[in-house]
């Protein structure tokens, strides 16, 4: 999986460098002084170190809980991301990470300590300001959504505060090494008031399920149809083994949520309706934390870095959009072809269960 | 981003085909490399001798020095452009067998402190870390190689490729046990020759690397056609471009040789022909395309 692991001089002897450490023990150990020597250096080139991404455990300063951007599912006012990790063992085509980082290598904080110093003190009422929020984006949504209230809201207005959890990463794929979930979640359970949602496509349940599930904490995974997984996610768990996995934490008792997205502009409604029943037939619709569908977005320079990236990639040769910032492909009719996959999600799922991740305008084309 | 776009023998049609560029101090160093790959000297010989096999593999003997290193990159870069780029050679160790080889993957310049990262290919080759000195080693005080070159190398290098396409290899020729003084220069042929496998291995790897480096960004041969056929302003030709390369990640390919062979009476006419072509375009033959679009 990885060609080799950097260590930050400071972590060297943390605990869970130290673990790291040994079950790697074949690969190249490499000490450095920061992560930012290896990490994100100018004209490092993302595309051919995904071949060989290597792992670099590090200490993360500076602040460690941010703003979750508005509109982002929850009550905005309460709600925070924090990352323990930089970017993914997986390699979505579509991934925005491609486009923000210049560097593949993943990046482990190990300190969760400090982390959840950070989200106590966020809870215990120093909270953000409100204007620090900034636009985030998740691994498959641009964030400013239209937002319809879900059982989620009432959740966090009895909660003091959200946490989400996979923003640049995917929460729990390196759950085996990084025993993140393992630490995050009996952290959670003793404070019943602050929520954890973790975003992923890994079927790396094995500590949830030890554990066993706690009310406040969301699994909320991600699919796209059967024919754009196959093209655009390589090295992802398949939708029947994610399916499985979630069946296996709904049967448990835990809280799961589902995101449809990111949807390509030529995804056809009867590919989503097969999606759709095969989803619905495993999982059980009634205890569905919430459902959304978002459609590929991706910010503009972020987009442009792709491209430069991977020029002999149809994905990001379609025609697209750019709107505010935001870059999207193309679709003639957006608004009446979202429309009839909503109906057709609707025969599944209360809509009050339901948001939309969309951005239905057009205002510069390329 | 670097510097192979720029250069004057860029094909118009691409990039380099997975050249890979070598770099060694002395000429004991390239004695092998020029044997085990069939290099000949390129004429007529300037600054530095240089060498190459005429299927995209070059080298050049630098020197001694970090300077000299860096200017003998520089000046191959001049001659015969690299995708990827390697330095091998001799070095010092605080603790390892004479004979060894290891891949380097940190370099700390002494002079300056500066550090640079070679990346690891994943290759299973014996790793370690090196430090670049102006004067021979004789204290080996630290548990790396010291060499007196890579830092100069790394830096210059980097300036012409991106830096994930760079590695430095050295064999170990002297440590505490077998100080400098006792060493032989005519002992370089034979340490190189104990790791001809490890050296092929990691040439192998640069060329593949290249190879999908240039192709990822290389162009249709409809590119070029155009270029001659039609007079482009400097933005045009790297807007044209683009629109070639969407055709042919589109699957659009066929498409775009009919738009080449007609005829426009300007090259303005000719990009707004091709913009429409590509216009609500989706990908030809992909997964996908068994989905009916909309
Ligand atoms: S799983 Fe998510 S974070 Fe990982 S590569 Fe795919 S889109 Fe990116």
């Amino acid at each position: 999986m990885f060609s080799a692991i950097y260590f930050e001089s400071a972590v060297r002897d943390h605990p869970r460098t130290r673990a790291i450490l040994r079950r790697y023990r074949d690969l190249p150990q490499i000490e450095c002084e920061r992560y930012s020597e290896i990490f994100n250096r100018k004209s490092q080139n993302f595309r051919l170190q995904k071949e060989n991404p290597a792992l670099i455990l590090a200490r993360k300063h500076g602040r460690k809980v941010l703003p979750a951007p508005g509109g982002y599912g929850f009550d905005a006012a309460g709600s925070h991301y924090f990352s323990h990790m930089l970017n993914c063992i997986y390699d979505c085509r579509y991934c925005f990470l491609q486009g923000m980082y210049r560097s593949a290598h993943c990046v482990l904080f190990v300190n969760y300590e400090d982390f959840a110093d950070a989200i106590e003190r966020t809870l215990s009422g120093s909270a953000l300001p409100k204007e620090d929020a900034h636009p985030r984006y998740s691994q498959h949504t641009y964030s400013q959504d239209t937002h319809v209230p879900t059982r989620t809201d009432e959740a966090s207005r009895g909660a003091e505060q959200v946490f989400y959890s996979g923003y640049d990463c995917d929460s729990l794929a390196f759950e085996p090494a990084s025993g993140f979930a393992e630490f995050f979640v009996p952290w959670f359970a003793a404070r019943p008031r602050a929520v954890l949602e973790l975003r992923t496509k890994s079927t790396q349940i094995g500590g949830l399920l030890k554990h066993g599930p706690i009310p406040n904490c969301i699994i909320a995974m991600s699919f796209t149809t059967a024919a754009a997984a196959a093209r655009w996610e390589h090295g992802v768990p398949a939708i029947d083994k994610r399916l499985a996995a979630l069946r296996r934490l709904q049967e448990a008792g835990w809280s799961v949520a589902l995101r449809f997205e990111p949807l390509m502009p030529d995804t056809n409604p009867d590919a989503c309706r097969e999606l759709f029943e095969l989803v619905f037939s495993r999982l059980d619709s009634r205890w569905l934390h919430s459902v959304s569908i978002g459609l590929f977005r991706m910010p503009a320079d972020y987009f442009r870095n792709t491209l430069k990236l991977y020029p002999d990639e149809a994905l990001f040769a379609r025609e697209t959009r750019t709107r505010n910032g935001v870059t999207s492909l193309r679709h003639p009719n957006e608004e009446a072809w979202l429309r009839q996959i909503e109906t057709a999600l609707f025969r599944h799922i209360d809509p009050k269960n339901y948001y939309r991740c969309a951005d239905g305008e057009t205002d510069r084309e390329n | 981003m670097n510097a192979t776009s720029e250069h004057p023998s860029l094909p118009a049609s691409g990039g380099s085909e997975g050249t890979v560029n070598l770099a060694v101090a002395h000429r004991l160093e390239a004695e092998r490399l020029i044997q085990w790959f069939g290099l000949s000297e390129i004429m007529p010989r300037e600054e530095f001798p240089c060498f190459e096999d005429g299927e995209g593999l070059s080298l050049v003997v630098t020197g001694s020095g970090a300077e000299r290193a860096a200017a003998g990159v520089r000046y191959l870069h001049g001659r015969r452009l690299g995708s990827a780029w390697l330095n091998i050679g001799i070095a010092g160790h605080g603790s390892a067998a004479v004979g060894t080889g290891l891949l380097i993957h940190r370099i700390a310049r002494r002079e300056t402190g500066k550090r640079f990262w070679p990346p690891a290919p994943g290759l299973k080759l014996p790793g370690g870390s090196l430090i670049t000195v102006s004067e021979a080693e004789t204290e080996y005080a630290e548990d790396a190689a010291y060499d007196m070159e890579a830092a100069g190398f790394f830096a210059a290098a980097s300036r012409l490729v991106t830096p994930d396409l760079i590695n430095v290899y050295k064999i170990i020729s002297d440590n505490p046990a077998h100080p400098l003084a006792g060493f032989r220069r005519g002992q370089v042929p034979s340490l190189f020759g104990a790791r001809e496998s490890e050296i092929r291995s990691l040439v192998a790897h640069l060329r593949e690397r290249g190879a999908r480096f240039a192709h990822w960004r290389s162009l249709p041969a409809e590119y070029r056609q155009l270029l001659e056929k039609y007079h482009f302003s400097v933005t045009r030709k790297a807007a044209l471009g683009k629109l070639c390369r969407r055709f042919t990640a589109l699957g659009m390919g066929p498409r775009l040789t009919v738009l080449v062979s007609k005829r426009y009476h300007s090259a303005g006419a000719l990009m707004a022909a091709l913009e429409g072509e590509l216009a609500g375009a989706l990908p030809v033959g992909g997964k996908d395309s068994n989905e009916p679009a909309f």
